[in-house]
């Protein structure tokens, strides 16, 4: 197969990923499921959906309910991008209720959300999923050396063309300049930051990352990065720290055991990763 | 564990989740490349065979086989598509056999041993070379196997892919061996010289995916033998030049997650053209550890007898035999398996015990006097390194 070839391939798998997973797509799995919230009516699950909800299940329990991929209705009380954020306290309270998955039934019948207005959203999965499934397809097809990237998830094969590993650059907090580059070979690299978008209400910023149990913006770290063997992993560990007060997500992601790399709000850095970088508290 | 598979519980689970989807499959991945790493093993089995009851021994011993079966192989990579493996194996064996089935002055039918005197030798020389492709490999193997009385050379081809977004895995094999027949003149008059005996036989079988938690098999398997195929160091063997032998048989594999376990279920038919058939169920429990995995196992085997078995041979027929193992009986397996994976090494060790009796068998059938019952234990060391 040629290379364009093979990167179509790529492209529609990808693609076949999307139409199933997007919760935008009024035709996908997820969307399915969300317009049957409440309905009584279960949605049957293939095999690959029911791993990923059993995923999404590990990583709720881990993270002692922090991630939760019923959570993202709570963004509407919130606004996010206008100047003066606001939040509808009424309107978190009704919200909140329409949040938790434990409330979720999974049975042989496949799946049900039980209280209408209920949404899932697989966008902390998906995305790390699919270039994993990018990676497979191109090892499959004999790919020795290459990288993937699906918005700021890196997933590389082998070395680069000139024997060197690949180096992926990790974005800086506040723009500009990469804070380093970190080398990878048939290794992956997740980045998950609070720092994309953040608002401030009643004199504190926040990230726009949300608490499901409170249904308030999390404290948490501005941004971590960690290395793993495939972007799904690696993208668990990253999500479920910057749920994460500064100091847990510490704990947590040194128990992970993986490199990683930790910037707090005061552009602090921490880790192995940083010390490997040279980088240090502010 | 690469470093970057992590150490915390979570990360664990997380891996054994993920490792029921094809993207994460590296047993799936390694199966379709070549091995990353040289492995080298060793691997040592003892079998031993209870005394025969003397009340059913007519004259002889009532020590019966031992046989140490030692195994040392080599798999390396060549180059990107390739492996080559060298595999050595020699059997030991000692003791003494059931020579013939005689009546007692009662009546009553007895074995006459051949006497503990039976030391035999066999050395199996294997090499495979493996081709891998994006969705498969295809093997051909060479072996010789000598010992004082028998030489064996044969060669096989056997290939794998995999379909259906590698969830479906088909297999074939096919090989012949060409067998000489020399039995050594010991304290046993043997009347052959010089016989042969070509081996054919073929495979066709498919594993598939059917859940995250759920594999099954099925397979089929034909052989043919023509040539010198009596026992000659039994007086009282005559059996037919050809025999024609057909087994299907069946898998089943259920992971249960919150168990970190799985169910085994093995059924196997065998049916061939001297009136043997024959049915094995076996159940196992996989209880995997953080470093290890037990499998407790109970096996259930019964067979039918051949047409031309009795407990006496009937001399007078075209083609007769008094082998209890043509004989109708059943047998039950009780055995444990143990594999512990330390980094580059692995360790593996297994015990079973064997016990066989007319009256489990699902066949009627006159009870052979010389049903054996067995013990076996194995002990392997796998190193892989690169």
């Amino acid at each position: 197969m040629t290379a364009t070839g093979l990167a179509s391939k790529v492209q529609s798998h990808l693609e076949a990923l999307e139409r199933r997973y997007s919760r935008y797509l009024a035709g996908s799995l997820v969307s399915t499921i969300n317009r049957r919230a409440g309905s009584g009516e279960f949605t049957r699950l293939d095999p690959e959906s029911e791993t990923l909800l059993e995923v999404a299940d590990q990583l709720w329990r881990s993270s002692g309910g922090l991630f939760d991929i019923t959570s993202g209705v709570l963004r509407r009380a919130w606004r996010f991008d206008a100047a003066n954020t606001t939040v509808d306290l009424s309107q978190l309270e009704s919200l909140n209720k329409k949040v938790g998955w434990d409330k979720v039934k999974r049975t042989i019948e496949g799946v049900y959300l039980p209280i209408t207005g209920m949404e899932i959203d697989l966008g902390g999965l998906a995305k790390e999923y699919a270039a994993d499934c990018a990676v497979r397809l191109l090892r499959d097809h004999g790919v020795t050396s290459g990288l993937i990237e699906l918005a700021g998830d890196v997933a590389t094969i082998g070395f680069q063309p000139s024997g060197m590993p690949w180096r992926v650059g990790i974005r800086a907090p506040q723009g500009g300049d990469p804070v380093g580059g970190i080398a990878l070979s048939n290794a992956a690299a997740a980045t998950s930051g609070n720092y994309a978008r953040t608002l401030r209400y009643e004199g504190r910023t926040y990230g726009h990352l949300l608490n499901p149990l409170t249904g308030w913006p999390v404290e948490g770290p501005t941004s971590v990065t960690v290395i793993g063997e495939n972007c799904l992993s690696a993208g668990a560990v990253t999500t479920i720290a910057c749920l994460q007060s500064p100091d847990a997500a510490m704990a947590w992601l040194s128990e992970a055991g993986l490199p990683w790399l930790m910037i707090d709000q005061d552009a602090g850095y921490h880790g192995p990763l940083a010390s490997k970088l040279g980088l240090g508290p502010p | 564990m690469s470093p970057l598979s992590g150490n915390s519980v979570f990360l664990r689970s997380l891996t054994r989740t993920l490792a029921t989807l094809p993207a994460y499959q590296a047993g799936a991945a390694l199966a379709d490349a070549p091995p990353a790493f040289t492995e080298v093993g060793v691997r040592y089995s003892h079998y031993s065979e209870d005394d025969i009851d003397a009340s059913s021994v007519i004259f002889g011993a009532t020590s019966r086989y031992d046989i140490d079966i030692t195994q040392l192989w080599i798999e390396a990579p060549v180059g990107a598509n390739w492996s080559v493996a060298l595999d050595v194996q020699n059997d030991y064996q000692t003791g003494a056999s059931p020579w013939f089935v005689g009546t007692d002055q009662d009546g009553q039918p007895g074995v006459i041993m051949s006497g503990a005197s039976i030391q035999d030798n066999r050395v199996e020389v294997g090499v495979t070379t493996r081709y891998f492709w994006a969705d498969g490999n295809a093997g051909l193997n060479l072996s010789h196997s000598d010992e004082d009385d028998y030489e064996a050379l044969s060669i096989g081809f056997d290939a794998s892919w995999n379909t259906a977004a590698n969830t479906r895995t088909w297999t074939t094999s096919v090989s012949n061996s060409s067998d000489k027949v020399n039995p050594t003149q010991g304290v046993i008059p043997v009347f052959v010289m010089d016989e042969e005996l070509d081996t054919q036989s073929g495979y066709f079988g498919v594993s598939q995916i059917l859940s995250r938690t759920t594999i099954v098999r099925v397979g089929l398997n034909y052989t043919y033998s023509d040539g010198y195929l009596s026992d000659p160091y039994k007086l009282n063997d005559r059996r037919p030049q050809s025999h024609e032998r057909i087994a299907l048989s069946t898998g089943y594999r259920h992971f249960l997650i919150d168990a970190n376990a799985s169910v085994q279920f093995d059924y196997r038919y065998y049916a061939d053209s001297w009136g043997v058939d024959s049915h094995t169920v076996e159940l196992g429990w996989a209880q995997h550890f953080e470093r290890s995995t037990l499998t407790p196992f109970f096996r259930y085997y019964s067979q039918r007898e051949a047409d031309f078995y009795q407990v006496t041979a009937d001399l007078s027929e075209p083609h007769f035999a008094d082998d209890y193992r043509l004989s109708s009986y059943g047998a039950m397996t009780l055995g444990a398996r143990w594999a512990i994976n330390l980094g580059d090494w692995t360790f593996e060790l297994e015990g079973e015990r064997y016990w066989s009796d007319a009256d489990w068998g699902l066949y009627d059938g006159d009870s052979a006097p010389a049903l054996v019952d067995f013990w076996r234990g194995t002990v392997a060391i796998i190193w892989r390194f690169d």
